[in-house]
């Protein structure tokens, strides 16, 4: 169970995942409480655009810097809009992820062959990740783990009492667009190295299903990185196996993916019964 | 060729812009979002077993539409984070499935942006009658569906049954979702569900109106889209989405303006 992450190419991608997993756990206790899904998924298809006008501009170097630019100008038009009360959050989310993906497929629609580019941008390279890309990970992770260290408090109680939280002086609109940039960091630290399907599972399952087993924020951060780190290591495998045992070419952004909806699954009766128990004590 | 994917993006602007209404109303985006992508393994099933791929959508998607009804009944937070699992779970399940038979690769960008210029005389077929199916239950199911959205407290004490209703209208959804998608994409499905009907309700409050508008809208952007398309070489998907967020743009535009000037 061990030696197939002896190779190098599957080591790396497990370290790449180790991070991700130190991130992704706290930050979506956010995306759990705060009812973010929807704005990770716009996220991750709106950083499209920017990865191409990068491409174009600077090569491999401009990736990064077109997905940041696109991710943060996404961040503030996303908080603006859902503040403007004459559009619904949902619609506003549904238009700018459909317009800035339109955007990146009307760009790369003028190249000759432009689904192999769409499909690395769905699926990543996790196994071709390099080191560098796993120093930049780290870099960024580090910097959204002191971001959330300063800003959790103030997240939570806005979260869970947004008027009280305005009437003891915190400015809400504020955090709502430093939340939406911290998504969009974690987004763009991602995306390349593992794909906007696996960036939106990070974002999305790992609190999800740690809810059914805790409703402490502090414990689902922590039961989600555990999630994290068992699912990725579980779906690498099940990818490695798949290909070379089966010559099933299951990529392994799908595996680690599918082994966290797996896992949410599995716990959802959890739940039921938690619940259950919970009700029962009460009366 | 042309012709059909002119008739084939008029029938899907009327489609869209009829079920539109319904669901930016009922806040109901990130369900569509969710349905375009959990219906996704159904139709790569179907196909690999060789069934009608409506007939796989539909059954996938009436599956998702009872568990998310399900699932959501309770709390918000897990509404939210339920739909998200889903987006990820069904893409990554259909994702597995195409790489199970080989050489399928290319079906995955079209699947995102859609092949409207490749539609088939029966795909053709399969939107008018999906079109007539939706506009006759939403004609005959208006007023009950108009007041378990609006007032759900007030239709259960009416005696409706706002579940089933709920149900009915996550099903007309689903169908179509499932039949825009193949024809024109999951992006510009959303685009085209969403945009439009966002566009009429900034100019309307009236459900009657506001669906005349959105139908008109979606119709239009659709045709302006395949127009850009054919000149300048782009996506047609992609364009098209693009029209209809240019409409959306242009009328909360025009609205702010008039607004401005006191009346």
């Amino acid at each position: 169970m061990i030696e197939p992450f002896a190779v190098p190419f599957m080591g790396r991608a497990l370290t790449e995942i180790a991070l991700l997993a130190l991130i992704c756990g706290p930050v979506s206790v956010f995306v759990f409480v705060r009812r973010l899904s929807f704005v990770s998924d716009a996220l991750t298809h709106t950083v499209f655009p920017g990865v191409v006008i990068g491409f174009v501009a600077g090569g491999i170097e401009g990736l990064f810097a077109g997905a940041l630019v696109a991710g943060l100008l996404t961040a503030v038009v996303l908080t603006v809009l859902t503040r403007a009360a004459r559009l619904t959050d949902d619609a506003a989310t549904a238009v700018v992820l459909t317009a800035m993906f339109s955007i990146g497929v009307v760009l790369v629609s003028r190249r000759t062959s432009y689904t192999s580019d769409l499909t690395a941008f769905l699926f990543g390279r996790l196994l071709t990740v390099t080191p560098r890309q796993i120093a930049e990970t780290a870099v960024l992770a580090a910097v959204i783990l002191v971001a959330l260290a300063i800003g959790a408090r103030a997240w939570l109680f806005r979260a869970f009492d947004p008027a009280g939280a305005a009437a003891a002086g915190l400015r809400v609109g504020w955090l709502d667009l430093w939340l939406n940039v911290l998504l969009a960091l974690v987004v763009v630290a991602a995306v390349r190295a593992v794909g906007t399907i696996l960036v939106v599972a990070l974002l999305v399952v790992p609190a999800a299903a740690a809810r059914m087993i805790t409703a402490r924020p502090a414990v689902m951060a922590l039961a989600g990185t555990g999630l994290v780190l068992v699912a990725g290591y579980a779906g690498l495998l099940l990818s490695w196996t798949a290909s070379l045992r089966y010559g099933v070419a299951l990529t392994s952004a799908s595996a680690v993916v599918l082994m966290l909806v797996l896992a949410y699954l599995l716990l959802l009766p959890v739940r039921r019964w938690r619940d259950r128990s919970f009700a029962g004590g009460l009366t | 060729m042309i012709l059909r994917a002119v008739v084939e993006v008029v029938l899907v602007g009327v489609l869209t812009g009829l079920i539109g209404v319904q669901v930016v109303v009922r806040r109901l985006s990130f369900f569509t979002m969710a349905l375009t992508h959990a219906t996704f393994p159904g139709v790569v099933a179907a196909s690999i077993i060789g069934v009608n791929l409506l007939v796989g959508g539909v059954l996938t998607g009436a599956v998702v539409a009872l568990g998310v009804a399900a699932l959501t009944r309770r709390r918000g937070q897990d509404a939210a984070a339920a739909t998200g699992v889903l987006v990820s779970g069904g893409f990554a399940l259909g994702a597995a499935l195409v790489a199970t038979q080989s050489g399928f690769s290319r079906d995955l960008s079209s699947f995102l942006v859609g092949s409207i210029l490749t539609v088939s005389r029966s795909d053709l077929a399969a939107t008018v009658g999906v079109l007539a199916v939706v506009a006759l239950v939403l004609a005959v199911c208006a007023r009950p569906l108009l007041f378990a959205g609006f007032d759900p407290a007030g239709a259960r004490a009416a005696g409706v049954r706002t579940g089933g209703w709920d149900v009915l209208l996550l099903l007309t959804i689903v169908l179509v979702v499932v039949t825009v998608v193949p024809a024109v994409g999951t992006i510009l499905a959303l685009s085209l569900i969403v945009a439009p009907a966002a566009a009429a309700r900034l100019w309307s409050a009236r459900l009657p109106v506001m669906t005349g508008l959105a139908v008109l809208f979606g119709v239009a952007s659709g045709l302006a889209g395949l127009y850009v398309s054919a000149h300048w070489n782009v996506a047609a998907g992609a364009s098209i989405s693009l029209a209809a967020t240019a409409v959306l743009t242009v009328s909360w535009t025009l609205r702010r303006l008039v607004r401005a000037v006191p009346a």
